[in-house]
């Protein structure tokens, strides 16, 4: 057994608004520079719909992700042969008009213009070529709020039947935020000839060092989430860090801070490294499940033994134990990986949207036993469609996650009410009355320091004695002549 | 005079420059140590210009580069001449095939309204002159017959002299200018490699070759 601390961010789809605060709190920290215009480390998509870049999870577009062949995961695209004869044409990385062409607004004109007949305009200019653009064709949330569209949302690679967004009485939609995943066993750290990026060890954070990426660009496509991207003007390769200046000192990432309808949870799992790859070799519809079981119980003593020798910190344990990401994933079961047949095991989890429960009854929806909810197979969003998101295709899985929700929330509406708590809707469903108060509260009135629970990296705290006799600054390296 | 300024003072001023600016600019300034790939902005002619190109510079070079490391061997290699027939029309054809890479890649660099913005003058300065290399090379090498043999009896042993510090001009002197501006191109090339985006040559991936896929870094000495 190899316990190792992750940080891990989970998402509460029901009540993510597309408000996009967090791609803006993201892009003005952290990407609103030269060669990152177009680079949306955090993104806001409406699902269904092709996303950005567009066509993301279609891997037979990009080619990214792992492959199971029976006894080995090996890169989808190519292998380290391949990779070496492709350096100087990289044939599956997305171009920017995958992506769009980021522009801006000549907004100085509005102030600069010529007196004349007409009202000045702020015409639109290229922020690559600096020219101006007679059209704009695309941007990162080019498809927002059009779910209906046969435009976008029937390309959308998870819809099993288009049809269903053709018919207003069946058309769905709903949001999927996206940042990195640092996944623990992430394409792209593979698949870079220069060894550039890498997963550290004590939080699971996957990074590009930018002094060791050299532009081979391999880990663009690599990514099956498309969530490593190239910087037309450094040359190299960046992507989303997690915020580790903010996290390493105990704050929360800017996305889930700015987050306004709160639905993001940040927190520490325990998983075994050592079962990582044989996890990932199971069929696709028992990803899920082998996912669950790499996670380790973090109030177990022989785990938290193992994880001490590991040099986890007690402050790290104490989070793991306090965990609201171990409470979602494994605890209740909740939250799900995105694509998990993409086999990068990511770190990142949703939980799948229940709504509209409420709509008008009738021959659309059909009362649940327990009334004012929807039976599970006549929710306006299909289990199929978010089996094929979030599950590998297996329904099951999310019909248990959206029974869950269900049960919570008639329950918990009962006793809103006044009404006679009947903890057997909990039961049926798989939880009791202690976790409706936990999930109760993480999904509702949970505050900042419940729903994010970040141990310090405490950087001191890790080899003390040799720190004390280096040079200072972390580095470990001795300074001055001689030994 | 000019044979001294080509086959003395130019090969030890891109040697030099080679062996002292290459690491400190690798200690110093490493952002900028990168292919410099535009792929992500153009691709069409891209596909066109940077395949031809590498697939047939790079066995060139390579060959270039045995014949000076191991000139006995390639001697014995050569001296069957349907060999040297073969292989002289292979070179032949991959230089013309690394021409046709550059005359797709220059235009490229004019045409593109997106290239513009991460072009500048070290990009046509290389392009230029790593046309203008090819160029000679294939002359030489359709017009002075037979340069894998006498490459070997000329050029090597004076490159072997240059590394022993005493330098034979006169293994060089009598070759016609095209070959003097083919040796002057090369060590410029050599001489501009530390300061451009030429250094994405020395890359040598034996991480990636040899370690398992994934890497970790640990911030303290990792106990397993």
């Amino acid at each position: 057994m190899d316990v190792r601390a992750q940080l891990v961010m989970v998402f509460n789809l029901d009540k993510c608004i597309g408000c996009h605060a967090c791609s803006i709190s993201c892009k003005n920290i952290w990407t609103d520079r030269k060669g990152a215009e177009y680079m949306w480390w955090n993104n806001v998509e409406t699902k269904p719909g092709v996303g950005y870049p567009k066509k993301w999870e279609d891997q037979k577009v990009f080619k990214g992700g792992w492959v199971a062949d029976g006894k080995n995961l090996r890169l989808r695209a190519m292998g380290k042969g391949g990779t070496l004869l492709s350096m100087f044409f990289q044939p599956n990385m997305p171009k920017l008009e995958d992506y769009y062409e980021p522009f801006d607004f000549d907004y100085g004109n509005l102030y600069g213009a010529k007196e004349g007949n007409d009202q000045p305009v702020a015409e639109v200019f290229s922020q690559i070529s600096g020219e101006k653009m007679a059209e704009i064709k695309g941007g990162p949330n080019w498809d927002d709020d059009l779910s209906g569209s046969p435009l976008y949302a029937a390309e959308d690679i998870n819809l099993d039947d288009r049809k269903i967004i053709e018919e207003y009485d069946t058309m769905f939609m709903q949001y999927l935020p996206r940042i990195c995943n640092h996944c623990l066993n992430p394409a792209c750290v593979a698949s870079c000839p220069s060894r550039a990026i890498y997963k550290r060890g004590e939080d699971g954070v996957v990074l590009v060092d930018q002094n060791v990426c050299k532009g081979w660009r391999f880990c663009t496509s690599a990514c099956p989430y498309k969530k490593v991207y190239f910087n037309w003007n450094s040359g190299k390769a960046e992507k989303c860090i997690f915020c580790f200046p903010r996290t390493e000192t105990g704050q929360c990432n800017a996305c889930a801070h700015s987050c306004v309808g709160r639905i993001r949870y940040v927190g520490v799992l325990l998983y075994d490294a050592e079962q990582v790859e044989q996890a990932l070799l199971k069929p696709d519809d028992q990803l899920v499940e082998a996912h669950r079981a790499v996670i380790l119980d973090p109030r177990d003593e022989s785990i938290r033994d193992a994880a001490r020798k590991n040099g986890v910190s007690e402050q790290w344990l104490e989070a793991a134990e306090k965990s609201p990401v171990y409470a979602l994933v494994k605890e209740f079961g909740l939250a799900l990986p995105l694509h998990p047949e993409f086999r990068t095991m990511p770190m990142a989890y949703y939980i799948p949207s229940l709504s509209p429960v409420l709509s008008t009854l009738g021959d659309t929806h059909e009362l649940a036993e327990h009334g004012t909810f929807p039976a599970l197979e006549k929710l306006r969003a299909p289990i199929g469609y978010l089996a094929s998101l979030l599950a590998g295709g297996n329904r099951e899985v999310v019909a248990s996650v959206l029974a869950k929700l269900i049960a919570l929330r008639g329950y918990m509406r009962g006793r809103n009410l006044n009404e006679p708590a009947d903890e057997a809707i909990l039961k049926g469903a798989g939880l009791d009355e202690a976790a409706a108060g936990r999930l109760y509260r993480l999904f509702t009135i949970g505050g900042h320091d419940e729903r994010n629970i970040i141990p310090p990296q405490q950087r001191e705290e890790q080899d003390p004695h040799t720190r004390k006799g280096a040079s200072g600054f972390g580095i470990l390296k001795k300074t001055g002549r001689g030994r | 005079m000019l044979n001294t300024f080509i086959f003395v003072v130019l090969p030890y001023v891109a040697l030099a420059l080679l062996i002292f600016v290459t690491p400190y600019r690798y200690l110093t300034n490493r952002l900028t140590w990168s292919a410099y790939s535009t792929q992500f902005l153009e691709r069409k002619a891209l596909f066109w210009g940077i395949n031809p190109w590498h697939y047939g510079i790079i066995p060139i070079l390579a060959a270039h580069v045995v014949g000076v490391v191991a000139p006995g061997t390639v001697k014995g290699f050569l001296a069957n001449q349907d060999t040297l027939i073969i292989l002289e029309s292979l070179g032949l054809g991959l230089g013309l095939f690394a021409l046709f890479g550059c005359l797709v890649l220059l235009p490229r660099r004019v045409n593109s309204p997106l290239l513009k913005r991460v072009t500048f003058a070290s990009d046509y300065i290389l392009l230029i002159l790593l046309t203008l290399q090819t160029a000679t090379g294939i002359y030489i090498a359709t017009f002075m017959r037979w340069g894998s043999q006498w490459y070997l009896h000329t050029a090597v042993p004076y490159l072997w002299s240059l590394a022993a510090m005493s330098p034979r001009v006169d293994y060089m002197a009598d070759f016609p200018m095209v070959l003097k501006l083919h040796a002057a191109g090369a060590f410029l090339i050599v001489a501009l490699l530390p300061f451009t985006k030429l250094v994405h040559l020395l890359f040598l991936p034996i991480g990636f070759i040899k370690e398992p896929p994934i890497l970790y870094r640990w911030r303290a000495k990792h106990m397993p």
